[in-house]
């Protein structure tokens, strides 16, 4: 039987069915773990809410906008300085944060008037932003405010501005999944269709599913304009909130996380008919493979190929030097939701990590067969783990690294097992050829640092070796490679800078291509 | 290489169990239709017979199609071998096995929800 019962969790005996090994031959049809219900009492989840799916995740990266919670200012908190979905405008919506700060009383009386006056101070604090995005959350979900008739309200009286209302309250699915589909869902119904964009290239695509972690979107933008490829919106990362009201006249919907922004891509499909292309944005050959698609598409898969071959030809190289050194280091791989089908195969494939786990916090079944599929034989697949499921996982699986929140991610440094911050990366961007190495650097350090080592031991039980000097990170991972590999002339550490978004956001490119297709029919 | 049908079929399973996303849309009628129409595509290609790609949804397919057939003559140098028979047979197999991964044979509950 191939579903897992954790020793620590036998006193939930549901949770059995949230595990499963993947075990020889076997396949998805055999065993999927449970998925998006609801946390079983007594199990502490390590998931959001359905507010935080919408806010936090989706809503929260669009950059030219104000974003305010409606309810207690406890409800914001995390969006301030603790995400990195970063912009090119000097980071606006990171940098401010805006909540009506509900308290008792409002509860009692409501909160209307509140939320009124907040919106025009908020406006007035900040004259250059004429875009909102209200959210509720659970307080005023409970107490019934009407916020769209505020919002309306405001809009009629300062008709420059524009308001969008998203009711995903916490408590509006089980776990944050609930707040994502949400969010797109009152996205397409209020806004897609109200401006009309100009179209500068016979190329438009909607980029959706990307959050511009510490960068991705604008490395994946700059591909994508060296191909001559419009992106008339980025659902949301490093997005502009009128951009997204006009992704109704794109031509294909190029769709990287399905989990958190399928639904619009659904939608948009049935509605306008635009169709939905699914692509995996991480790794050489994924990443290479998905541009040559949208190149396909258009028909201009050379202009694909051309960047496919000057990429790699620049950073294979130095792939392959971390490879020579991850190779058969192991990892669970424990993301939030669509990192797990992303990754699961290709850290293996291109890095020759092992995968020895699987997990997801708030992904549905759908996410654990993409991710069952793509891990190899042997892997431990966990939906919705508990803390002390996880402290189990690593004790008996013992990985070189876990790839995970921050939340888990200090509990693995408790029993000194490294981490990489999967949502918010460590160095990143880890999108594009370079971001690829980039994160292969990233594990490169955290496994091999020396802090590990002497983390590992106890002074309270330990003997301390006083005949060891110093230690790199160098002669820890050099120590048994051959000497062939050891001093491959080809091979060689990551070359870039420190910040590679700098040259890219001083990048110029030729003008689009336009009415090229109109002009030939 | 040689090998039982069956062989080959898991071959290429693999191949789109662990580099493809286009099977794992999120409702039963969805995946189904995905399916049909990018298998199909793709068998017409190895085939070489005429593809129609005149509609965008038409082309969205072909591009995950055209993709497909080519790592599958890369990857299975023994596909050249074989007779346009020998091929649609083969692809018939996959339709058939990919269906029961993905829709007949799925444990994935949410695949009936009404709502997309």
């Amino acid at each position: 039987m191939p579903y897992h019962e954790f020793k620590c969790s036998r006193c939930i005996p549901e949770r059995k069915q949230h595990a499963v090994f993947k075990g020889k031959g076997e396949t998805i049809t055999d065993a999927l773990p449970l998925g998006y219900l609801n946390t079983i009492p007594g199990s502490i989840s390590e998931r959001g809410c359905a507010y935080c799916g919408a806010k936090h995740v989706i809503g929260t990266p669009m950059k030219d906008v104000i974003h305010l919670s409606h309810g207690p200012i406890g409800c914001t908190y995390d969006t301030w300085q603790t995400k990195r979905y970063i912009s090119d405008n000097d980071n606006f919506q990171i940098k401010y944060t805006f909540a009506t700060d509900m308290k008792e009383k409002h509860i009692v009386f409501g909160a209307e008037k509140q939320l009124k006056q907040c919106i025009v101070e908020a406006f007035k604090a900040c004259p250059h932003i004429k875009r909102m995005s209200i959210y509720q959350t659970c307080a005023s979900a409970l107490i019934g405010d009407d916020i769209e008739a505020i919002a309306q309200e405001v809009m009629d009286e300062m008709p420059d501005v524009d308001i969008f209302v998203c009711n995903s309250p916490g408590f509006g699915g089980p776990s944050q999944s609930g707040g994502h589909h949400k969010i797109n869902i009152a996205w397409i119904n209020q806004k897609v269709g109200t401006v009309e964009p100009d179209l500068l290239s016979d190329y438009v695509i909607n980029y959706v599913g990307e959050y511009n972690i510490q960068g991705d979107q604008e490395v994946m933008i700059d591909f994508f304009n060296r191909m001559g490829v419009q992106v008339l919106a980025t659902f949301t990362g490093n997005g502009r909130y009128d951009d997204l009201r006009a992704m109704h006249k794109a031509h294909l919907n190029v769709l990287e996380c399905a989990r958190s922004a399928e639904y619009i891509c659904n939608e948009l499909r049935k509605r306008y008919g635009t169709p939905r292309l699914d692509i995996d944005g991480f790794g050489f050959e994924p990443l290479g493979s998905s541009l040559r698609k949208v190149g396909l598409f258009f028909g201009i898969e050379d202009r694909a190929q051309a960047i496919i071959d000057e990429e790699t030809a620049r950073w294979k190289p130095e792939l392959d030097w971390y490879k020579a050194r991850l190779t058969g280091r192991k990892v669970c791989l424990w993301p939030g939701g669509s990192k797990l089908w992303h990754w699961a195969h290709v850290i293996h494939d291109e890095m020759g990590m092992d995968v020895v786990s699987v997990y997801t916090k708030f992904g549905h079944q759908g996410d654990m067969e993409k991710g069952i599929s793509r891990c190899e034989e042997g892997a431990l697949a966990i939906d919705d783990p508990n803390e002390l499921e996880g402290l189990e996982a690593m004790e008996t699986l013992t990985p070189d690294i876990i790839f995970t929140g921050k939340r888990p991610g200090e509990v693995a440094k408790k029993i000194r097992v490294p981490y990489l911050n999967a949502h918010a990366y460590h160095n990143g961007p880890w999108k594009g050829w370079e971001g690829w190495v980039r994160f292969a650097r990233d594990i490169y350090n955290a496994v091999y640092s020396p802090i590990h080592r002497l983390a590992l031991l106890d002074i309270g039980k330990d003997e301390i070796p006083t005949d060891k000097g110093f230690e790199t990170q160098r002669m820890l991972s050099d120590a048994d490679l051959p000497d062939e590999v050891r001093n491959d002339p080809v091979l060689r550490e990551y070359t870039g800078k420190y910040n590679c978004l700098k040259d890219l956001r001083k990048k110029t490119y030729p003008p689009f291509e336009r009415n090229v297709l109109a002009e030939a029919v | 290489m040689s090998g039982s049908m069956q062989d080959k079929i898991a071959q290429l399973e693999n191949y789109i169990m662990k580099k493809c996303l286009w099977q794992f849309h999120s409702r039963t009628w969805d995946r189904k239709r995905q399916n049909e129409r990018i298998l199909g595509m793709t068998r017409q290609l190895l085939l070489g017979e005429p593809v129609s790609t005149e509609t965008p949804e038409e082309r969205c397919y072909w591009v995950d199609a055209v993709t497909m057939a080519e790592a599958f003559k890369v990857r299975c140098p023994w596909l050249a071998d074989m007779s346009r028979e020998e091929i649609a047979g083969l692809m018939d197999g996959l339709y058939e096995r990919i269906d029961f991964l993905t829709v007949t044979g799925s444990l994935n509950q949410e695949l009936n929800d009404q709502h997309y």
